[in-house]
């Protein structure tokens, strides 16, 4: 069974079960695998995309959900292979250890930055709440969504 | 295989190998889960060899490549690999400069690069991996995708090590996408074409699974050092102080639940997992497949970070074995829930403590019991217990007349190696109740420690660290300061802690401080990232974990019943001040940055409201006792 999907900006055609998870999807049947498996309950931030501009987790989303929508994921910010300013400042402040939860906080603070383009420190906290971070990089990522904020300085 | 500590002597090609196209490799067996260890080795390599960092490429953890290795843990790749890939760097440059092929014995006098000419070393270096990360092309293990590859889940039984008996698949075998169901001794497993499809398959399958009573087991006792007359001198002491202070089990919890991929076939076996041991994986991979080692190739590929949970190869040894029965490669994704049931945890620890204080307020004498399980591997060998599930029980202070034991009193919780091993544990106690010694003897706590300190590299971090947050400042209402620190594995660290504390008991930490020594220092930036997370992790142990288990089973198996630190918590700012030693040998921080900021913050509860909370975590209803 068919389904179109707009997936970074491209309508995509995908053979998978209707039910089947938008997560399961991008990862098995698009091969965007840098929306990431943390805990298939919503819990944990590492499967966030952006549905419609706002972040949400793609491992509650079924295929048919998505549909309607127009999923943004990691892979899909770099316009043009130009890194975001979010991801740009990610960089920048080192703001990550392992890495595995980097991509699902530079998605909230996409949605953040989108709708409050001066975020206030607990502005930022409350965005990226549901991105849990094991290495404990909490400190560099808010410099680094206030870096991206202020245009990269 | 070579043994602990045995090992033939380094050739350069097993470390730098020169491409055609100038691109250097270097190899080693260490492995890279976010400590930032492929950024420092290829800044080594660069400086040594003269060449653009963009230049280096380095290969780690593949076994089919890299040099032989015994593990990726205790903080030490860089104490470890740093001075071989140094040397082997010099050797090729030599041998370059000679227009000879790079390849035979290092000698150990291959003179080095003086640091004047070193370009990396000592320097902020952004992550090489940092660009790939921010875009989501890092590949991590569950991210490997093999041709022919099918999904599989196993199917759990209710206690771990039950043995499986009779099997009925028939309504899995009935249901969509489901390729296969396989048995491996007690490992019954379904192979499906998507991940979703086999773990409802795997719910479906029904076992009659035979729990084992659980065996007896054996209780150790450990002396670790034995002054002589601890007990007359606490007797006759003028004054004394003893408290006993707890910590539960807590998880590793990475955000990435484990995964593997496995090839397995008839004469050969590929292997891609999230480990810390590649080579010892391939032997346990070997022995389980039934191939030789030589035809098992292991490639360590990125987990997501793991604090020592990827010393044990569980996801990849199943993975291995379904593969083998299926006949074709597997992806296997653990869940959430299997990471937190199944995975090994750092175990419960009990401390009681005992000292004495002379007329000036000198401690005369120290008696320390720690009771705990196994924490690594290792298990219970009573050679290696007193560096691992004894690790820092011995304070560094003058003490007096002093008796440390570690009592190993196992559970049939699963424990094994996390972050610092037994070290947060000890540290926790023994700086807490330093904080009490100080309070008894009515001397400023930092003082106190300092009137004990016989290390002047410890005495310094101590000093910097209270300079950096003006320690001995006035805080606001509710609020306070608080000191500890340590030598872990050569490092040396002290931290402050404020903290504030509300009306309910709830604890947040305001702010961190830390200094740390780890010796020449390769990448500062590294060095600080790795101490605030270490900070930041063990913040979170301090103040909110607690892993429930009952006759081996876990409770809480979930991030609604086991919290983590969120962003919410995270502190204002973690001020890290690395002053490196360049003169002494470079030593580990992956670890020592969570060895202090519980007892920190513990005395800066003490501090703040007058209570001395000695059980962890430190929830509302312990502070506000």
């Amino acid at each position: 069974m068919k389904t179109r999907l707009r997936v970074n900006g491209e309508e995509r055609e995908v053979d998978a079960p209707r039910g089947a998870t938008l997560l399961s999807v991008l990862r098995d049947d698009l091969g965007l695998t840098g929306t990431r498996f943390g805990c298939g309950a919503g819990q944990c931030g590492a499967c966030y995309v952006l549905a419609d501009g706002r972040a949400v987790a793609s491992c509650l989303l079924t295929l048919d959900q998505a549909q309607a929508m127009e999923i943004t994921t990691i892979e899909g910010l770099a316009a043009k292979g130009t890194l975001s300013p979010v991801q740009e400042a990610f960089a920048a402040e080192d703001a990550m250890q392992c890495g595995y939860c980097t991509g699902g906080m530079i998605v909230s603070a996409t949605a953040l930055l989108a709708r409050d383009p001066h975020p206030s420190d607990q502005a930022i906290r409350d965005a990226l709440a549901g991105n849990l971070c094991r290495c404990g990089v909490y400190v560099r990522a808010i410099r680094a969504v206030k870096r991206a904020a202020e245009g990269g300085r | 295989m070579s043994g602990w500590g045995e090992r033939a002597p380094e050739r350069v090609e097993e470390r730098i190998r020169v491409q055609p196209d100038g691109t250097i490799t270097a190899l080693s067996g260490k492995v890279e889960f976010g400590q930032g260890i492929r950024t420092a080795f290829a800044q080594l390599v660069a400086d040594e060899m003269g060449v653009p960092i963009e230049r280096v490429r380095v290969v780690l953890g593949d076994t089919a490549q890299v040099p032989w290795d015994i593990g990726t843990f205790g903080s030490r790749s860089v104490a470890q690999e740093a001075p071989a890939l140094r040397r082997a760097a010099a050797y090729a440059r030599e041998l370059i400069a000679k227009g000879k092929a790079v390849e035979g014995v290092v000698p150990d006098d291959v003179p080095l690069r003086p640091r004047s000419e070193w370009r990396y070393v000592g320097t902020p270096t952004r992550r090489l991996e940092a660009g790939d990360i921010v875009r989501g092309s890092a590949a991590y293990v569950a991210d490997l995708r093999v041709a022919n590859m099918a999904h599989a889940a196993v199917v759990r039984p209710p206690v771990r090590g039950a043995k499986a008996g009779r099997v009925d698949d028939r309504a899995a075998r009935a249901m969509r996408g489901v390729l296969a169901i396989v048995r491996d001794g007690d490992l019954v497993a379904v192979v499906a074409e998507r991940e979703d499809q086999a773990r409802a398959a795997a719910d479906a399958v029904e076992v009659e699974w035979a729990t084992t009573a659980p065996r007896t087991m054996e209780r150790l006792v450990i002396p670790m050092r034995d002054d002589g007359g601890v007990d007359e001198a606490l007797a006759a002491a003028a004054r004394t102080l003893s408290a006993s202070f707890s910590l539960p089990p807590i998880s590793n919890a990475p955000i990435g639940p484990s995964a593997a991929v496995a090839d397995v076939g008839d004469d050969s076996a590929t292997i891609f997992a999230g480990t810390q041991r590649p080579f010892g994986l391939r032997e346990q991979i070997a022995r389980a497949v039934g191939l030789e080692e030589t035809r098992v190739r292991v490639i360590a590929a990125m987990p997501s970070g793991t604090y020592g949970r990827n010393s044990t190869g569980d996801a990849a040894v199943e993975a291995a074995l379904i593969s083998k029965r299926a006949g074709r490669p597997i992806h296997l994704q653990w869940s959430r829930a299997e990471e937190f049931a199944l995975a090994p945890a750092r175990p419960e620890a009990y401390m009681e403590v005992a000292a004495a204080l002379d007329a000036a307020g000198r401690i005369t004498a120290w008696r320390y019991d720690e009771h705990t399980n196994a924490h690594s591997g290792a298990g219970l060998d009573p050679r290696v217990l007193p560096m691992t599930s004894g690790r820092n029980a011995i304070p560094h202070y003058r003490l007096g007349r002093a008796r440390v034991t570690l009592h190993v009193e196992p559970t049939p919780l699963r424990t094994a190696s996390f972050r610092s091993l037994a070290a947060a544990e000890n540290i926790f106690a023994i700086e807490s109740f330093m904080d009490e010694l100080a309070h008894l003897a009515t001397r400023e706590p930092l003082a106190f420690r300092l009137a004990h300190v016989e290390d002047e590299r410890l005495r310094r971090v101590y000093e910097r660290v209270a300079a950096n947050a003006a320690w001995g400042r006035r805080v606001g209402e509710g609020r306070g300061l608080g000191i500890a620190g340590t030598i872990y594995h050569g490092t040396y660290v002290a931290e402050v802690a404020e903290v504030e504390v509300d009306a309910s008991g709830r604890v947040r930490l305001v702010r961190a401080w830390a200094a740390i020594d780890p010796g020449l220092t390769l990448n500062p930036d590294g060095v600080r990232n790795q101490t605030e997370g270490g900070i930041q992790q063990s913040a979170s142990w301090t103040l909110y974990e607690a892993l429930r288990h009952r006759d081996g089973r876990v409770v809480n198996a979930g991030w609604d019943t086991y919290p983590i630190a969120t962003f919410r918590d995270a502190p204002e700012a973690i001020e890290v001040d690395v002053m490196g030693d360049a003169s002494q040998p470079s030593t580990g921080v992956g670890e020592p940055g969570a060895v202090c900021i519980s007892a920190a913050i513990g005395n800066a509860v003490f501090a703040a409201r007058g209570v001395r909370v000695r059980d962890l975590p430190m929830t509302p209803e312990r502070v506000r006792a």
